[in-house]
């Protein structure tokens, strides 16, 4: 039996990758994945503590964090297009106009 | 069974529909409104009539709330109601005959003289008319001020008829203003007498009237905010006072008074002289009870009444306009009813505001007579001579004046002899200051004499002066019932309260006094209840009588001064000015003519306070509200403004810093958390 810490420790490597990633990379592509990088790590860790615990709460929420991230990535991927055929590209610093 | 107090509404309802009439349909009517307002007023006289029929014959009184249009609970009550007693009754009967005579007058100085914009005219004597009856049979002071604003409307609205000339418009605009300012008073006195009586809702007779609760404050030393009663009831009542005086044109709120004679003669009688402006008289008379209990307020109105009298009939002297003159003269008469009031001569300032009513109105209508027949020019001095080209308005004009004058033995004389008579004996009692005001009320009776006879004998005798006055128009039979009918009774309308006579011969002939006694036991508006031997002005106000020489001796010597005093000014107008071709013999008087020919610059004084005083002190006002108060507020917006600016620029519109931000505050949330959970 792994001890949870080690789960912990799992998750948290990820999520700072996915953190990394989306303070960093300029793709939008690249942001999405880093975005599910971030929420993977979420999940880790409702299992992790479910199977500390002897719940099978955590691993239905993680099942929900999984239809959750679809959902997001149809929307992502949407959001994506439109962004390519406004601005002709996939740069996050690209559209600047929603400002002050 | 319906009887005549059911129909008191009646009185005032039927001008208000013939206002109505005049407003919308006056137009396609054959004499533009006038027959429906002498219809009106013909209603309101009969039923006036009757109502005083019923008076006298009957219980004396009616006292009942029609309409309460604000419930209080445990406070107050805001109501409309009517109170009959002797004496609305008798003022109920003078405004509706003085209104109906006028109604008349009017078909021949506003309908055969072609003026335009008659059914505005028409209406606003309805209007007028209406306003002014009801006030007269207000049961509460509220209702009473509302009627007295009202009134003030209509002469605002009359006085600027011809408002496409420069001068009626600003005189009306002047007699609003100043008459408002004088109801400023009088509205902060109404809620000063809500305020501290609150359950009589400002009822003038009974048992649960204000008057009544004054007495009983009195009695029981009661307090109101740190002031005695009485003191506190003399503040209430002089700020009553305040619109009294603006409305009876008392000084220093007469000016308006002779600038309103630029509105339609007909409209100077009516309003101006015989009913309106004696709303603030009656409205001492009516809330007597309430000034009774005050020696104070009492010693200020008939100082300002005598003072009024003497000062206005200085300044009739000299006038050369005939309605400008009779103005000043109005104005003084007030002065003289005011005197009665403050020198406890109640039925004395009743019985004079009756006779001035008649004979000042005849004056009026006369000089409108005389206006009409000299092409509306009112100079004195371009007439002369009308004498024998118009006698009945000569007779019956001559009547008013020596009525106006006070010569034995008419009305005016009967009326002024009691005024000066109860205040002199008062004076002679307890209250050697109100000999102060018999004194210049005597004074005053002499320019009265003088200034009236003056006007008579540059108008009616000598040659004309003018072409017109060679060949005045012929007025018609409109222009000379009023006159004679007026004129009859301005000779003997004295005998309804020869008191001089009952006091010589014993023969109870004081038939006001008896009349105005007749008032029911619990209204507690009877003669009795306010001068009897322990009424309200004895036990209260500490007036006793005093006397010269016995009671007959002062009543003979007082007669023999004032009808002296009259018949010296009227004999020296006689010697001045009854000549074939009279100069302007108060040329001689130099600077003082100057002065009084500006009426003593009040209205220099009046315009500087406004100019050199209020507005100042407005604009000092305008700085603080838009600086002090405006920059406050606008200060604390401009914090808001100047933050917003400066945190708008995070947004910048670019995700990765929006996503920075978000993992900054994420990290500043843990740290805090752990900084205050102890982890470290």
């Amino acid at each position: 039996m792994i001890d949870v810490q080690w789960y912990l420790l799992l998750s948290a490597g990820l999520f700072c990758i996915g953190l990394f990633g989306v303070l960093t990379r300029r793709n939008a592509l690249i942001f999405l994945m880093s975005v599910e990088l971030m929420l993977n790590a979420a999940n880790i860790n409702l299992i992790a503590f479910s199977q500390r615990f002897g719940h099978v709460d955590g691993q239905v929420f993680a099942l929900f964090g999984m239809a959750l991230a679809a959902a997001e990535v149809a929307i992502g991927l949407g959001i994506i297009l439109v962004l390519y055929r406004n601005f002709g590209d996939i740069d996050v610093t690209a559209p600047t106009t929603m400002r002050w | 069974m319906t009887g005549a107090f059911d129909l008191v509404p009646a009185i005032a309802v039927l001008p208000l529909v013939s206002f109505v009439i005049a407003l919308f349909a006056g137009k396609y009517m054959p004499k533009k409104g006038a027959l429906a307002g002498i219809a009106a007023t013909a209603g309101s006289l009969i039923l006036s009539l009757w109502v005083a029929l019923t008076v006298a014959t009957g219980d004396g009184g009616y006292n009942e709330t029609l309409y309460t249009f604000v419930e209080g609970t445990g406070t107050f009550s805001l109501e409309l109601g009517v109170l009959i007693d002797p004496l609305s009754a008798l003022m109920l009967v003078i405004v509706s005959l003085i209104s109906l005579l006028v109604h008349v007058f009017s078909l021949g100085y506003m309908n055969d003289e072609g003026e335009t914009g008659l059914p505005r005219y028409y209406a606003g004597l309805g209007l007028f008319t209406f306003s002014m009856l009801a006030f007269v049979f207000a049961s509460n002071i509220l209702m009473a001020f509302m009627f007295f604003e009202l009134v003030g409307l209509c002469s605002y609205l009359l006085i600027g008829f011809w408002f496409r000339e420069e001068g009626p418009p600003s005189a009306a605009k002047k007699a609003f203003l100043v008459t408002r300012f004088g109801d400023y008073f009088f509205l902060v006195g109404v809620v000063a007498i809500f305020a501290m009586f609150p359950a009589t809702a400002g009822r003038f007779a009974g048992e649960g009237s204000f008057p009544a609760a004054a007495q009983a404050a009195i009695e029981s030393g009661q307090t109101f905010y740190g002031f005695e009663a009485q003191t506190a009831i003399t503040m209430a009542g002089l700020l009553v006072l305040g619109g009294v005086m603006g409305k009876s044109a008392q000084f220093p709120l007469h000016t308006w008074l002779p600038d309103a004679m630029e509105g339609p003669t007909p409209v100077s009688a009516l309003i101006h002289a015989a009913t309106m402006v004696a709303a603030g008289v009656f409205l001492v008379a009516r809330m007597y009870g309430f000034y009774a209990l005050s020696p104070t307020a009492l010693g200020i109105i008939a100082f300002v009444g005598g003072f009024t009298a003497l000062f206005a009939a200085t300044m009739g002297v000299v006038k050369q306009e005939l309605k400008q003159v009779l103005a000043y003269s109005t104005i003084s008469q007030y002065g003289y009813m005011m005197l009665a009031l403050g020198g406890g001569g109640y039925v004395a300032a009743v019985f004079h505001l009756t006779t001035h009513a008649v004979f000042k109105a005849l004056l009026f209508l006369g000089a409108g007579s005389v206006i009409i027949a000299m092409h509306h020019n009112e100079n004195m001095w371009d007439m002369g001579g009308l004498k024998d080209r118009m006698p009945v308005t000569y007779w019956t004009f001559l009547a008013g004046s020596l009525a106006l004058a006070g010569i034995f033995p008419f009305a005016g004389f009967w009326s002024k002899d009691e005024v000066l008579f109860e205040v002199l004996i008062h004076g002679l009692g307890d209250s050697p200051l109100l000999l102060g005001g018999y004194a210049m009320g005597l004074l005053a009776v002499f320019f009265t004499g003088f200034y009236t006879f003056r006007m008579v004998f540059l108008t009616f005798h000598g040659e004309p002066r003018s072409d017109v006055a060679e060949d005045p128009e012929p007025v018609r039979w409109n222009v000379k019932g009023p006159l004679a009918v007026l004129g009859a009774l301005a000779v003997v309308l004295g005998a309804i309260n020869m008191v001089p006579i009952k006091k010589l011969t014993g023969a109870k002939i004081d038939y006001l006094h008896q009349w105005l006694d007749m008032a029911p036991e619990g209204f507690l508006t009877s003669v009795e209840h306010y001068a009897g031997k322990t009424g309200l002005l004895h036990d209260y106000a500490g007036y006793t009588k005093g006397y010269l020489a016995g009671e007959t001796g002062t009543v003979l010597i007082g007669a023999a001064i004032s009808l002296g005093l009259a018949l010296a000014g009227v004999l020296l107008a006689y010697r001045l000015y009854n000549v074939p071709r009279p100069e302007e013999h108060t040329d001689r008087l130099g600077r003082a003519k100057t002065i009084l020919m500006h009426n003593y610059y009040q209205d220099e004084y009046q315009v500087w306070l406004a100019t050199g005083v209020t507005l100042p002190v407005a604009k000092a006002a305008d700085t603080f509200d838009q600086g002090i108060v405006d920059g406050v507020v606008n200060g604390i917006s401009s914090v808001s403004r100047f933050s917003g600016r400066g945190l708008r620029r995070l947004q910048t519109g670019v995700v990765s810093n929006y996503a920075a931000l978000l993992t900054l505050g994420l990290v500043l949330l843990v740290a805090a958390f752990g900084l205050m959970g102890g982890w470290f």
